[in-house]
């Protein structure tokens, strides 16, 4: 049967494309314990050492390589990402409860939506800081105009993951609350916000990773060289030469990744667990 | 009370869409009727103003470096777009249909997700050592033998962008093909191979035009990400491939906005029929 020639030849073709898309970070991982401060960013390792993570954190004497510039960065990324991660999961929830009535120009309304994921970042970039420039005449800032074109960017994920659960959701639980005499909003909270938050947590976590890895959007409308955030700190080292320091990052910002990952499982463990706990209560009661 | 108006609260009401609305109009339609209003702006040496003028347009038509990003972002868009989908979809194929366990596809589908968490511009740069003169392909395949002299066409051409992107964006390929490939009803697959079918009359007839919409949605996330693309173009060709994000953002640093919203209108254009092209194949709303 050809499936069973097929399948172990797809087997190692999947082999050989994992090892395509973890190829360069093995290496980045090698080379990133490459001596300092003067082995460079290339093979042969001239010695192993840990020289680049201790640079990072700043326990290195001063040499004439600088440290990455990534403490504040990191900060403001971090907040960035919270502050987007907050307004476009209340977005996408709102949007996605309001799709539940067939209302007209919801087709229209969808694809706006929807195109904010679509456009390249550059183009909403040039244009939210041409708007700043010429028309508003405002500075762009990471908390204002990259703020704004973040959300755009990451608002659509949200409203796809919860569009996504609000369609299987069973309304019949809403309508008993209803018909004990709950208002609306506090049916919400009780309710109906519950039985939606593994899918909360997803646009949460979608919006979260978007907007702290968002690269051209910021690079626009993010303005002067003062306040960057961590993308933008990371390319500015881009022109100038290439230290193993920034790959003693990529594999420090990966376990930070990795960190964020397993909270995300963690919660989302939880509040299965919990859901099953008080389906259980109630086949007792 | 009456049916009529737990239906109306079931549904939630339609004011809660308008935050969206607004929200979207303000800070991603607006900005792009900016991009297209500013491109007819004049342009002097450090600053524009708003007198109507077609200078900037004639100026992109008439340079070769502007229409020439024009058709390399054509190009490395048609070749990653291919690259992707070759590269991608025997990876879905497996991970979909062939897999018959539900916790392995999940296990594969994250091993594929994983890397996105690394920083993207991090990823473009590892790159670098890797396909570089004295990178690990070379030193590699100088070891097993197989060459003598370093190949050195490897960094820095156009090559190394298309090979940077295939890798960023394949797994774009590889989840909604998979998808789709998941949803296929094995019964008909059965009832084919009972008829007589091979495989290939099997794969033709059946799982690839199942998997098409997959292949469409893929086909969008790739495309829409590599037009908007002038990161991994400028990290591994030595800014020697331009695209027209590349355009873009070296006119913005010299502060030549008119050029940049003549070239962002272009972009503008490219993609949308890109985008329409695709939708007319596929409706995505029907998809989800």
């Amino acid at each position: 049967m050809e499936s069973r020639v097929l399948k172990p030849m797809l087997a190692v073709y999947v082999v050989a494309f994992i090892l395509f898309l973890y190829g360069p970070f093995f290496v980045l991982g090698i080379l990133s314990f490459q001596e300092g401060p003067d082995g460079g960013p290339q093979f042969p390792i001239t010695e192993w050492s840990t020289y680049w993570y201790r640079q990072i954190f700043g326990l290195t004497p001063p040499s004439r390589i600088a440290p990455l510039p990534v403490g504040e960065a990191l900060i403001r990324s971090l907040i960035l990402a919270f502050m987007t991660m907050v307004t476009s999961t209340v977005l996408g929830v709102m949007s996605a409860q309001a799709f539940r009535r067939k209302f007209r120009g919801s087709g229209f309304v969808f694809y706006l939506i929807v195109l904010g994921m679509m456009v390249p970042g550059v183009l909403t970039g040039l244009g939210t800081s041409l708007l700043a420039n010429n028309v508003f005449d405002i500075t762009r800032h990471w908390y204002t105009t990259a703020f704004a074109t973040h959300v755009a960017y990451t608002f659509p994920f949200a409203f796809l993951v919860m569009l996504a659960i609000l369609n299987r959701f069973d309304g019949s639980v809403e309508e008993a609350a209803w018909s004990l005499g709950v208002s609306p909003w506090k049916t919400f909270r009780k309710v109906t916000f519950p039985l939606i938050f593994p899918g909360v947590l997803s646009a949460m976590l979608f919006a979260f990773t978007l907007s702290f890895d968002e690269f051209p959007r910021s690079l626009f409308a993010a303005g002067g060289s003062e306040d960057q955030t961590l993308p933008l700190a990371i390319y500015g080292t881009f022109s100038v030469e290439i230290h193993p320091n920034i790959f003693a990052f990529g594999v420090l910002t990966t376990l930070f990744s990795f960190a964020l990952l397993s909270v995300y499982g963690i919660l989302m463990g939880l509040s299965v667990r919990r859901a099953r706990k008080l389906a259980m209560q109630e086949e007792i009661a | 009370m009456s049916d009529a108006t737990v239906t109306a609260k079931r549904q939630g009401p339609s004011w809660l869409i308008l935050p969206g609305i607004v929200w979207m109009a303000l800070f991603m339609v607006v900005p792009i009727a900016m991009i297209c209003y500013v491109s007819f702006w004049t342009q002097t040496t450090f600053n524009i103003s708003s007198t109507p003028t077609l200078a900037s347009w004639k100026q992109f038509f008439a340079s070769d470096t502007y229409t020439g990003a024009l058709w390399t972002t054509v190009r490395i868009w048609l070749i990653v777009l291919a690259t992707t989908f070759i590269i991608g979809y025997p990876t879905a194929l497996f991970v979909g249909l062939f897999v018959k366990s539900k916790t392995l596809s999940t296990v594969l589908l994250v091993v594929c997700v994983i890397p996105f968490w690394t920083s993207f511009l991090i990823r473009v740069l590892a790159w670098r050592p890797m396909l570089g003169k004295e990178g690990a392909i070379n030193i590699i395949l100088m070891k097993l033998h197989i060459i003598s002299q370093p190949i050195e066409v490897l960094l820095f051409t156009e090559l190394s962008v298309i090979i940077g992107m295939s890798q960023i964006y394949c797994v774009f390929m590889v989840g909604p093909i998979a998808f789709m490939l998941g949803r296929i009803d094995r019964n008909i697959i059965e009832a084919a191979r009972d008829l007589g079918a091979g495989f290939g009359r099997i794969f033709w007839k059946i799982i690839f035009p199942l998997s098409l919409p997959g292949v469409v949605v893929g086909a969008i996330f790739v495309s829409v990400m590599v037009l908007g693309e002038f990161a991994t173009s400028s990290a591994l060709s030595g800014r020697k491939v331009n695209l027209l994000g590349n355009i873009i953002v070296t006119q913005v640093g010299s502060l030549k906005w008119a050029m940049a919203s003549v070239t962002g209108v272009i972009l503008t254009v490219v993609m949308g029929m890109v985008i329409a092209a695709f939708l007319r194949i596929v409706d995505l709303k029907r998809e989800l």
